[in-house]
C-alpha cells in the first residue's frame, strides 16, 4: 500500500521539477522551486534519510528561499526601472561562427555515454552487505556518538566535513570580493512595523533554542551542525530583515575570528591530534564524544555567521 | 490503520497537487507565497502522519524545521517586497 505514497510522490516530485525549469515567468520558477524543495524533503524521509530531509528543510525552504524572493526583486526592480538593463546591448550579435560543431557534439554524446556507462556499472556492482555499513556500525561504540550519520560525518570522515566547512568559507570570500556590483541603488528599509519587530524578536530564542537542541541531538539522531548552523544563521538574517544590522555592528575583528573560527578549530583540533600521536581525526574513543560536541558548536557558529554574512551581503 | 494513515497522506498529497493550481496561476508574488505556506503546513501534516506510519518519532524535528523557518519567507516577503503605500507585492 506505501507504495502509492511514493509513486504519487514521484510524479509530483518530477512534475514539480518539470515545471520548475520550463516556466516561463522568474517568479513562478521561484515559487515552485520552493513546493520542489518540499516534496524532496518528504522524499528524503521516504528513502528514510531524516538528516537530508532536515539539511532540505532548513535550507532550501529557509534560507534559499530568503535569497531567492531577494534577488526575484531585484530582478522585478531592475526592470521596472529600466528595462533595457537586463537586456543585450544595442550593438551587441552573436557572432556567427563557422567552426564546426560535430567535435562538441561529438565530445557531449560521449560525455554522455560515458556518464550513463559509469552509472550503470556503479548500480550493479553495490558491494555485497551494503559496503561500509557493517564496519561503521561495529566502530560506531569508539567513535563517541550514538548516530551513525553523525558518526561518519564528524568522526570517520571528518576531514571532509572539515574541507566542507572550508568550501562555505570560500564562497563568502568569493562574495566578498565580487560585492557591491550593482548599476541601480536599492530602496532603503529603514521604516520597520513595530508589529514585525514584536514578531521577529519572539522567533528568535525559538530558532536559537532548536538550533542548539539539534546540535545536541546529533549525537543520538538526525541533526547536527550544518542543520543548527542555518537555524542559527536565519537569527542573524531576522535581525537584519527587522532593522537591526548585527552583522555590522560586531568589530571587524570579531567577525573574521567568528568566520574562521570553525575552520580553524578543526585545524587545530587536527594537528594537536597528530601531536599526540595520532592520525589527523584520530579521536581517542574516551574523549571522541566531547571533542565532536566542542568542534562542531565552533563550526555552527561559524556557518550560522558565515550564511548571515552571505545574505547580508548579497542584498545590501 | 496503517491503511488509515496512506488514505490520510494520499489525501494531503492530492491537497498539495491542488494548491498547485493557485502557485501556476496566482497572478501576484503573495498569492504565490501563501500558497508554498499552503505547502509547508500540509507537508508538516504529512510528516506528522509519516511519523506514525513509519514509527520514526524523529520526524517530528523535520516539522519543527519547517516550521520554525516558515516564518522567514513571509517576514522577508513583508519587508523586502515592501513599496510605496497602495502597491500591492
Amino acid at each position: 500500500m506505501s507504495v502509492v505514497i511514493d509513486i504519487l510522490m514521484a510524479i509530483l516530485l518530477i512534475y514539480l521539477a518539470l515545471r520548475c525549469m520550463l516556466a516561463p515567468e522568474l517568479s513562478k520558477t521561484i515559487f515552485t522551486f520552493f513546493a520542489f524543495g518540499l516534496t524532496l524533503a518528504l522524499a528524503w524521509i521516504r528513502l528514510e534519510a531524516v538528516d537530508v530531509a532536515i539539511a532540505e528543510a532548513a535550507i532550501a525552504s529557509g534560507f534559499m528561499g530568503v535569497l531567492l524572493l531577494d534577488s526575484l526583486r531585484d530582478f522585478s526592480y531592475a526592470l521596472s526601472k529600466n528595462p533595457k538593463n537586463l537586456e543585450l546591448p544595442e550593438n551587441f550579435t552573436i557572432k556567427e561562427s563557422n567552426k564546426s560543431l560535430l567535435l562538441p557534439r561529438l565530445a557531449l554524446g560521449i560525455g554522455f555515454v560515458i556518464f550513463l556507462l559509469i552509472s550503470m556499472e556503479a548500480t550493479w556492482k553495490t558491494p555485497e552487505g551494503g559496503g561500509l555499513t557493517a564496519v561503521s556500525e561495529e566502530l560506531l561504540p569508539q567513535s563517541g556518538v550514538e548516530h551513525p550519520v553523525t558518526a561518519v560525518l564528524l568522526n570517520f570522515r571528518a576531514y571532509d566535513t572539515w574541507l566542507e566547512i572550508g568550501v562555505i568559507l570560500m564562497g563568502l570570500l568569493a562574495i566578498f570580493a565580487a560585492g557591491g556590483v550593482k548599476n541601480y541603488r536599492k530602496p532603503s528599509m529603514t521604516a520597520v512595523d513595530p508589529l514585525l519587530r514584536q514578531v521577529i524578536l519572539f522567533f528568535i530564542p525559538v530558532l536559537f533554542l532548536f538550533g542548539a537542541f539539534l546540535l545536541y541531538f546529533g549525537k543520538t539522531g538526525p541533526g547536527g551542525a550544518f542543520q543548527a548552523a542555518v537555524l542559527w544563521g536565519s537569527i542573524g538574517i531576522l535581525f537584519h530583515l527587522g532593522g537591526w544590522p548585527i552583522f555590522a555592528m560586531i568589530p571587524r575583528k570579531l567577525r573574521q575570528f567568528l568566520l574562521t573560527m570553525g575552520l580553524g578549530s578543526f585545524l587545530i583540533l587536527g594537528f594537536l591530534l597528530m601531536a599526540a600521536g595520532g592520525a589527523m581525526f584520530e579521536y581517542p574513543p574516551a574523549y571522541a564524544g566531547i571533542l565532536i560536541l566542542i568542534a562542531e558548536t565552533l563550526a555552527a557558529i561559524s556557518i550560522a555567521v558565515a550564511l548571515t554574512a552571505i545574505y547580508v551581503y548579497l542584498t545590501k | 490503520m496503517d491503511d488509515f494513515f496512506i488514505i490520510v497522506i494520499v489525501f494531503l498529497l492530492l491537497n498539495i497537487a491542488l494548491g498547485l493550481v493557485r502557485l501556476l496561476r496566482g497572478p501576484t508574488v503573495a498569492d504565490r507565497l501563501l500558497s508554498t505556506q499552503l505547502f509547508g503546513t500540509a507537508g508538516m501534516a504529512i510528516l506528522m502522519v509519516l511519523a506514525g506510519y513509519m514509527e520514526d518519532l524523529t520526524l517530528l524535528n523535520v516539522v519543527i524545521t519547517f516550521n520554525v523557518l516558515s516564518i522567514l519567507l513571509v517576514i522577508c516577503l513583508v519587508q523586502v517586497w515592501k513599496k510605496k503605500k497602495g502597491d500591492t507585492p
